[in-house]
């Protein structure tokens, strides 16, 4: 059966090849998105909102301090929220249950140790799953760094050089994610649909030619025409996402993180839009139904999946429901793999939910085939 | 010796309506077998669970000796299919289409070139082999059509109307074409509301209506189903639908079918002798301004069998 899928693929890369799509969604549009956000994002923060939890085990000035300047700082104005918390399981609780975005927790005898000139210490509590959050309080546990240092030098005519502030990460510290990153790897989840989507498509104009009744009534096996365009769309798309990732690398020396993760999660992306999209081929009549599906069901993914909205940005509701779609795990996966330089491990849950959605769809849009086109 | 195409009781059925019901016949080597029913008779269903798109409900189909149902892909591999529609690619040459098919359906790499060459030569087309499909005429696009369903050298071409929409010559040269396979033994089932081409190749009939064959056997033994009835065209000008229900009652007339706004067919034993009383019954309805009188033929058979015209 290869030598028949090979030829359904073949055909399928050429049409697209001669018709110009292929060199425009694999090449010239991942560059341009590449580009663009490159240009007008590069080197940002992300704009987010984040509830960024404070334990304070050491009850001194220091901590109090701390808020009292971050309540009067202009750049966490519209976008922070601080909670208290009682303890550090509470903090802990917070975090896993995603009543706080991270946590902040101030050490026992903080404001004394660091006013006698000794080391104190603040712990970082983050989730992957709100690796924004872990990058806020990486950014406010910088600047408390910055407090204690300027009090140390202040004392230090007085009391002689003062230890350095100590940071634990628990357990995992939050990073500088590019914005450039963010949108880049949002725009190719998006894009992806795109592309597998116009190789189903072509699956119901084959149907519309009567080249898929021909080929179903010839020696090879029904999912022949399905899996040769599969192939060619996962190929594309694939391809087209990668194009995206290394031109934002190479052209704007961003970083998405460790290589082997983020391929494997553009891979199980590529593979979730596959099925999603197959799904659609498989329930309508035409081409042109399928085009509008495929569109709708692309921009529902993108918006609730933080491919044009950052997650952190919604309302909570809508934080949920991008759990349930693949661009949701995927922004997920990548930010984390951005903001944290993390490997595979990190992001093996979202992979898993990816691959889920995969299996789902595709199992779906096989009986939906068998029914339909194929039937 | 053995069938070529075999097929019993195949049924097919869309929730009330039912589409094919027990249709069975057999093709032998080097037969040409056609399927004779107007638009809408169930004779694309029937080719569709034939060549293995549709699953009958019910029934069951063998390709040289081959079940279609157990080893689908075996029975395939003797089939050589031309759909009603031009199922090509607009954008690939006459030559890529073929060659797609030919590698497609199994052609070993070494053949295929040759043997697709060889095709673009029986379907005439060898000198615009290399023009995209979309610059083709109608004709020769179905040429092609035909020509990729020849190449892996099947047991038995299933045309399925195939020469809807063509210009007179292009129907002639597909007609010369099929004749010329047939002659060289392959098998044939063609199917077809055009009752002058069904006489002209195939060996035996089948004709179906409804969903179920009516009537099959050679073209004598069908027109002889009518016994000497002659087939009668009146052209009527006045009141035709009180003229038509006299001519019902004519004595001798066997069958009778509106036509036209002013014409009627009619099937009568004796019809030449028995224009004078045509003409009288008409009378006060209206007038008989031209008739035609033409011997049995399969298409009086077809209105002895069904009540109606092939167009109907």
């Amino acid at each position: 059966m290869m030598r028949p899928l090979l030829t359904v693929s073949a055909l399928e890369l050429r049409t697209r090849l001669r018709d110009g799509t292929a060199l425009i969604i694999a090449v010239i549009v991942p560059v341009a998105l590449a580009t663009l956000f490159g240009l007008a994002l590069g080197g940002d923060d992300p704009p987010l909102r984040a509830t960024v939890g404070v334990v304070d085990l050491d009850r001194g000035p220091l901590p109090a301090d701390v808020r009292r300047e971050i309540a009067a700082a202009e750049q966490f104005k519209g976008v922070l929220t601080l909670r208290d918390l009682p303890s550090e399981q509470a903090a802990r609780r917070a975090v896993d249950d995603g009543g706080v975005g991270a946590a902040i927790v101030f050490g026992r005898d903080f404001s004394r140790t660091v006013g006698a000139g000794g080391s104190g210490q603040v712990s970082v509590l983050t989730t992957p799953e709100s690796p924004l959050a872990g990058v806020v309080a990486r950014s406010l546990v910088e600047r408390i760094a910055v407090m204690v240092e300027s009090r140390a030098l202040t004392e230090r005519f007085a009391a002689g050089p003062a230890e350095p502030l100590t940071v634990v990460s628990d357990p995992l510290a939050g990073g500088k994610v590019d914005l450039s990153v963010y949108y880049g790897a949002g725009m190719a989840a998006l894009f992806a649909f795109f592309v597998v989507g116009a190789s189903f498509r072509s699956l119901l104009t084959e149907r519309k030619l009567g080249t898929l009744n021909r080929m179903r009534a010839g020696p090879l096996a029904p999912w022949v025409p399905v899996a040769g365009k599969a192939i060619v769309g996962f190929a594309l798309a694939l391809f087209g996402v990668c194009v995206t990732w290394a031109s934002s690398t190479l052209i704007f020396g961003t970083t998405w993180g460790d290589p082997v993760a983020v391929f494997a999660v553009l891979c199980a992306h590529v593979l979730a839009a596959a099925a999603i999209t197959m799904l659609v081929a498989s329930r309508v009549k035409t081409d042109a139904q399928a085009d509008g599906v495929i569109m709708a069901v692309s921009f529902v993914a993108a918006f609730f999946g933080g491919s044009l909205v950052p997650i952190p940005n919604l309302p909570d509701a809508l934080q949920v429901v991008a759990l349930f779609t693949p661009n949701g795990w995927t922004s997920y996966a990548l930010i984390g793999l951005a903001g944290s330089g993390d490997g595979l491990a990190s992001v093996a849950l979202p992979i898993g939910v990816l691959c889920a959605i995969a299996l789902t769809a595709g199992g779906l849009a096989a009986v939906g085939l068998k029914k339909g086109l194929l039937g | 010796m053995s069938a070529t195409l075999s097929c019993h009781g195949l049924s097919k059925r869309y929730g009330d309506v039912v589409a094919v019901r027990d249709v069975g016949f057999s093709i032998a080597p080097g037969e040409a077998y056609g399927l004779l029913g107007p638009n809408g008779a169930g004779k694309t269903t029937t080719i569709s669970m034939l060549v293995g798109l549709l699953r009958p409900d019910s029934g069951g189909v063998t390709v040289g000796g081959v079940d279609l149902g157990r080893e689908p892909l075996r029975a395939k591999a003797k089939i050589g299919y031309v759909p009603q529609e031009i199922a090509l690619y607009p954008e690939l040459t006459g030559r890529e289409n073929l060659r797609f098919f030919g590698r497609l359906f199994g052609l070993p790499r070494k053949q295929l070139a040759g043997r697709v060459a060889e095709v673009l030569e029986l379907v005439g087309l060898t000198d615009r082999a290399d023009g995209k499909l979309d610059t083709y005429s109608g004709g020769m696009k179905r040429r092609i059509n035909i020509g990729a369903a020849l190449l892996h050298r099947p047991e038995i071409l299933i045309l399925d109307e195939p020469t809807v929409g063509v210009d007179p010559q292009s129907r002639k040269a597909i007609l010369d074409g099929v004749e010329h396979l047939v002659a060289e033994g392959m098998a044939l089932l063609y199917t077809s509301h055009y009752m002058e081409e069904v006489e002209r190749v195939c060996d035996r009939v089948a004709i179906i209506d409804h969903g179920q064959i009516v009537a099959e056997g050679t073209r004598q033994e069908l027109v002889a189903m009518v016994g000497s009835a002659d087939k009668i065209e009146l052209v009527l000008d006045g009141d035709v639908d009180a003229a038509f229900a006299k001519l019902r009652t004519v004595e001798g007339v066997l069958e009778a079918a509106r036509t036209g706004d002013s014409s009627v067919r009619l099937l009568a034993e004796g019809g030449r002798y028995l224009l004078p009383a045509l003409i009288t019954a008409v009378e006060g309805y209206a007038t008989v301004t031209a008739t035609e009188v033409i011997e049995p033929d399969l298409e009086a058979t077809f209105l002895h069998l069904t009540g109606s015209t092939l167009r109907d």
